[in-house]
C-alpha cells in the first residue's frame, strides 16, 4: 500500500476524457499509484542474503521472483509478474512500484532481470530491432491490421485491447485496425496462458496469416503462463505453440502499453 | 429460516440435518435412492431452485465421493445442501434432470472432471475437456495438476438438424471481434436461425485444480483471475467464504470499500456492455460516447486502486486499499459527471428509433425457460425475476445500506416500467440502466467512511474439511465459491459458479427465429464470460 503524498490534493479537477495526445508518453493520464512495472528500488543500497531472497522469492504468487544462493542474485521475471504488488507488501524497503509502461521486450529473455547486490540493472533496447526496422518499415508501410486471439486468457487484457479502440487511445490514428480474419492480418495480438483447447485454433490461425506476419504475446499469461503457469489444462505460454516477436508483460497491461509494444514490433520506436 | 426448519419437520421423509453459518442447512438423507423425489417435493413446496452441483472426491477422508446439492430460494435467505456419498456400491449418482433441466449441464461438467456419469444410460456430450487423453479425470485427488496430458480424439458431435433448405453455419471458437473464444453451430433456413448448439470450454485452465496446490493468500490472486471483469465479485466471494470458515468479522470499513468497489465494477461493466450493445447494432457515435464514460471509470479505478480492473484490492480479512473521506468526495464527482453524461446519451438514444427498432423485440426469452434453467442476474430480471443476491442474500456492508424512499409515483412509474420487460433486448439493455442508477445511489449513500482499520489477519490454522460458501453478485449475477480447506490452511476443494455458468444455456433460446446477423447483439445484451464458465 502506498502512502499518498499529502501536499498534492487528491481531487483532480484536471480530470478530462480528451482523446490523449501522445500515448506513449507519461503524463497524468495514468496515475501515480498504478501498478505497471515492478523492480528492484535502483536508489536503495541492500546486501543480498539468503534471507532477503527467500523473502522475496515466498512473497511472489507466481514465482516470478527467484533467487539463487550460489551466485546471489535476484532474478524478476515480468513475463511471469502479476502486478499484484505482494512483494511491496512482505519488503516495502526493497521493491518498487511505478507506473512505468514501456516493458514490452523482443525476446523472452529480457523480460528477466537480474540484480545482483545493489548494483541497479541497466537496461538497454534490443539491438537487432535497429536491422528489423528498416526491413519491416518496408514492407508495412504505415498500415497494420491486427487479428486478436484469445488463447484462453481470463478477458482482462481483451478489456485492455478493447480499450484501444475507444475515442481516448485512438489506435486507427496510427493507421492500425483490428480486422476480423487472420486471413487480413499482419500481427497477432495473442493473449492467455494457451489453453490446451485453444492450442489448435491458434495453429491454424497463425499458419492462416499470410507472410510476413508478427506475433505478440500480451500479458503476463501469454509471455508464461502467469498465474495459471504450466498445468494440465495449459501450456504456459504462446512461445511453446507459435514463435512470438514480442513480448509485453503486465496483468493487464495497459493501453499504452499495448501501443508500445506493437509499435515495438513494428520498429517505429 | 424457522420457516424452512419447520416445513422440513413435516417431510416423511428421514434424514438428519444440521444448522451452519446463520443460513446453510445441510441436509443428509437416510435413503439416498429417495433424492429425486425429496428434490422434488422441496422445488414444489418451498419454491427452491437449484443453485449449483458440488461434486467433491473424498476418499482420503472417508473413502467416498461426495456429492452436495445446492439449493437456494429467490425470496429468503436460505441455502440448502442435500448432501449425498457415493461409494464402490453406487459408482452412479442419480440425475436431477426431471426435477432441475438445469442440471445437466452440471452433471456434464462432473463427468468430465471426475468421470462418474448419472444412473440413466446416457452419454453425455464432453463440456470442458474438448481433446484430452481418455480416462483423464483432472479433480480427482489422483491426479497431479502439473500433468503433461497427450491429445486423443474426444467425439463430439452437434446435433444435426435436417430437412429443405437447412444448412449449418460454424462460428469459432476464434470470433471476429475482440472477445472470448467460443464455437456456435447454427442450423439455419435462410436467415432465419433455426436451431443453435453452443461448444464452449475452450478457456479452461484449471482454476479449480491448481488452486488445491495454492496457499490460500495467494488463490485470492487466482480468484480475481476467474473473470477479469469480475475480479472484485469473485475475490469478494472467495475471501468470505474463508473468513465464514474461520469466523472473522472484517471492520466495517473494509467492507465499505469493497461495497464501494464491487460498485464501480459493476458501473464500468456495465457502460462497457452497453456500449457494445450499440456498437453491434451499428451506431457507432452513441457507443463511442458509451466508451468514454466506460474509461472515466476505469481511469477513477487505476487512481484509486492501482489497477485499471481493480485487481489486488481484496484480501482475506479485509482489503489492501485504504480510502479517506476525500477519496468518498472524488469519487461521487466523478459518478455525477459521468451520470450527467449517461443521461443524456439515454436520452439520444431513446429518442432514435432505428436504434430502439433493432432492440425491441429482438433475442426473446420465456419466463418459464428462464426458471427452468435456472438463470440469475440481468439475464433473468429482464423478463421479471427478481434475483438479486445483494438483496435475498445481504452479504457484506449490503445489509446497512438505506436507499432513499421511492414516491409512490415514483414506485408505480418503476413497475410499468417493468411490465414492458418482455425479456428482448431492450428489457436488457433498461435492467441494465437500472442497475446503473442503483449502483449510483448505493455508493451515494455512503457519504462517511468508518474509522476501523482496513483489514484483521487470520489467526491459527483453519479446522481441516470444514467448508464455507461465498457469494456476491457480480454484474453479471449470482456468484457462488464453495470451498473445503485441506490440512495445514491448504485448499481441498474449491467449487466456482459463475453467473455466467448458469446463463450460458438461456442463449440456445434467445436467439430463435432470429437472423444470424442478430446474434452478435443478443449475445452481447447477454454479455456473458466465457472464461468464468471454462475455468
Amino acid at each position: 500500500m502506498k502512502k499518498r503524498d499529502k501536499k498534492e490534493p487528491f481531487i483532480d479537477t484536471s480530470f478530462k476524457s480528451k482523446t490523449i495526445k501522445n500515448p506513449l508518453k507519461m503524463d497524468d493520464s495514468i496515475a501515480d499509484n498504478y501498478r505497471g512495472y515492478v523492480t528492484l528500488d535502483p536508489d536503495k543500497e541492500f546486501i543480498l542474503n539468503d534471507k532477503i531472497g527467500k523473502i522475496l522469492e515466498k512473497s511472489c504468487p507466481t514465482h516470478a521472483i527467484t533467487y539463487q544462493n550460489n551466485d546471489l542474485k535476484i532474478h524478476l521475471d515480468n513475463g511471469k509478474c502479476i502486478l499484484c504488488g505482494n512483494c511491496k507488501v512482505e519488503s516495502p524497503e526493497l521493491i518498487k512500484i511505478t507506473n512505468k509502461f514501456d516493458q514490452a521486450k523482443k525476446r523472452r529473455d529480457d523480460l528477466i532481470e537480474t540484480f545482483s547486490m545493489s548494483a541497479p540493472f541497466e537496461k538497454t533496447y534490443d539491438e537487432l530491432g535497429q536491422e528489423l526496422k528498416n526491413k519491416i518499415d518496408k514492407i508495412f508501410g504505415r498500415s497494420l491490421a491486427i487479428r486478436e486471439i484469445d488463447a484462453g486468457s481470463c478477458n482482462g487484457c481483451e478489456i485492455e485491447i478493447n480499450a484501444l479502440n475507444n475515442p481516448i487511445y485512438d489506435i486507427e490514428r496510427y493507421g492500425i485496425t483490428f480486422v476480423a480474419s487472420p486471413r487480413h492480418a499482419d500481427v497477432l495480438l495473442v493473449t492467455g496462458p494457451a489453453s490446451k483447447n485453444m492450442e489448435q485454433a491458434l495453429k491454424i490461425a497463425y499458419d492462416s496469416t499470410p507472410n510476413p506476419k508478427i506475433v505478440i504475446a500480451v500479458g503476463a499469461c501469454a509471455c508464461s503462463g502467469g498465474i495459471f503457469g504450466n498445468n494440465y489444462a495449459t501450456t504456459g505460454g504462446i512461445d511453446n505453440i507459435v514463435p512470438v516477436n514480442v513480448y509485453i508483460p503486465g496483468c493487464p497491461p495497459r493501453p499504452q502499453a499495448l501501443l508500445y509494444g506493437i509499435l515495438l514490433a513494428i520498429n517505429k520506436i | 429460516m424457522e420457516h424452512y426448519l419447520s416445513k422440513l419437520e413435516q417431510l416423511k421423509f428421514k434424514f438428519t440435518k444440521h444448522v451452519k453459518n446463520n443460513n446453510e442447512i445441510h441436509i443428509e438423507l437416510d435413503d439416498t435412492s429417495q433424492l429425486i423425489e425429496f428434490c422434488n417435493i422441496l422445488k414444489l413446496e418451498m419454491n427452491l431452485r437449484l443453485l449449483t452441483i458440488i461434486y467433491c472426491d473424498e476418499r482420503k477422508i472417508n473413502h467416498e465421493f461426495s456429492i452436495r446439492y445446492l439449493l437456494g430460494s429467490d425470496i429468503d435467505d436460505i441455502f440448502l445442501f442435500v448432501i449425498s456419498h457415493m461409494n464402490k456400491k453406487h459408482a452412479y449418482f442419480p440425475s436431477l434432470s426431471d426435477v432441475f433441466p438445469s442440471s445437466i449441464k452440471y452433471e456434464r461438467e462432473i463427468n468430465d472432471m471426475f468421470g462418474i456419469q448419472t444412473q440413466e444410460d446416457t452419454i453425455l456430450k464432453p463440456l470442458i475437456l474438448h481433446d484430452f487423453q481418455k480416462n483423464v479425470f483432472p479433480l480427482r485427488k489422483d491426479f497431479d495438476a502439473k500433468t503433461e496430458l497427450n491429445y486423443s480424439h474426444r467425439k463430439f458431435e452437434f446435433t444435426p438438424i435436417t430437412g429443405d433448405g437447412i444448412c449449418e453455419i460454424p462460428v469459432g471458437p476464434i470470433h471476429a471481434g475482440i472477445i472470448e473464444p467460443g464455437h456456435f453451430r447454427f442450423s439455419v433456413i435462410g436467415e432465419t436461425i433455426v436451431n443453435m448448439e453452443t461448444r464452449l470450454g475452450y478457456t479452461h485452465k484449471g482454476i479449480e485444480k491448481i488452486a488445491e496446490s495454492m496457499s490460500i493468500d495467494d488463490v485470492v490472486f487466482l480468484s480475481e483471475r476467474i473473470s477479469g471483469d469480475e475480479s472484485i465479485a469473485n475475490s469478494m466471494a472467495f475471501c468470505q467464504a474463508i473468513e465464514k470458515i474461520g469466523q472473522l468479522t472484517i471492520p466495517q470499513k473494509a467492507e465499505q470499500i469493497r461495497l464501494l468497489f464491487a460498485e464501480l465494477e459493476r458501473i464500468y461493466n456495465h457502460f462497457g456492455t452497453l456500449s457494445g450493445i450499440i456498437t453491434d447494432i451499428g451506431f457507432p457515435y452513441g457507443a463511442s460516447r458509451l466508451n468514454i464514460l466506460k474509461e472515466q471509470i476505469m481511469q477513477l479505478n487505476e487512481k484509486l486502486s492501482g489497477s485499471r480492473i481493480l485487481f489486488g484490492v481484496n484480501q482475506i480479512g479485509g482489503v489492501k486499499i485504504n480510502m479517506t473521506d476525500e477519496t468518498l468526495i472524488y469519487i461521487h464527482s466523478v459518478l455525477d459527471n459521468a451520470f450527467q453524461t449517461f443521461e443524456k446519451i439515454l436520452d439520444l438514444l431513446k429518442s432514435n428509433s432505428s436504434v430502439m427498432d433493432r432492440l425491441r423485440n429482438t433475442g426473446m426469452i420465456e419466463k418459464q425457460v428462464a426458471r427452468d434453467l435456472g438463470l440469475v442476474g440481468i439475464s433473468s430480471r429482464c423478463i421479471g425475476i427478481e434475483s438479486d443476491t445483494r438483496h435475498t442474500h445481504p452479504y457484506g456492508y449490503y445489509p446497512s445500506i438505506r436507499l432513499k424512499q421511492k414516491t409512490p409515483r415514483e414506485t408505480m412509474e418503476h413497475q410499468v416500467e417493468l411490465q414492458k420487460r418482455i425479456g428482448d433486448v431492450l428489457s436488457r439493455f433498461m435492467s441494465r440502466v437500472d442497475d446503473l442508477r442503483q449502483s449510483k445511489e448505493i455508493i451515494d449513500s455512503i457519504t462517511t467512511l468508518k474509522n476501523d482499520g482496513l483489514s484483521v489477519s487470520l489467526e491459527g490454522e483453519l479446522a481441516p474439511y470444514s467448508s464455507g460458501l461465498g457469494y456476491a453478485e457480480s454484474h453479471r449475477g449470482e456468484t457462488l465459491h464453495w470451498i473445503m480447506i485441506g490440512e495445514h490452511n491448504s485448499i481441498f476443494r474449491y467449487k466456482i459458479r459463475t453467473a455466467s455458468f448458469s446463463n450460458w444455456p438461456i442463449i440456445e433460446h434467445a436467439v430463435l427465429n432470429n437472423i444470424v446477423a442478430d446474434f452478435s447483439v443478443i449475445n452481447k445484451s447477454f454479455d456473458f464470460s466465457y472464461s468464468g464458465n471454462d475455468l
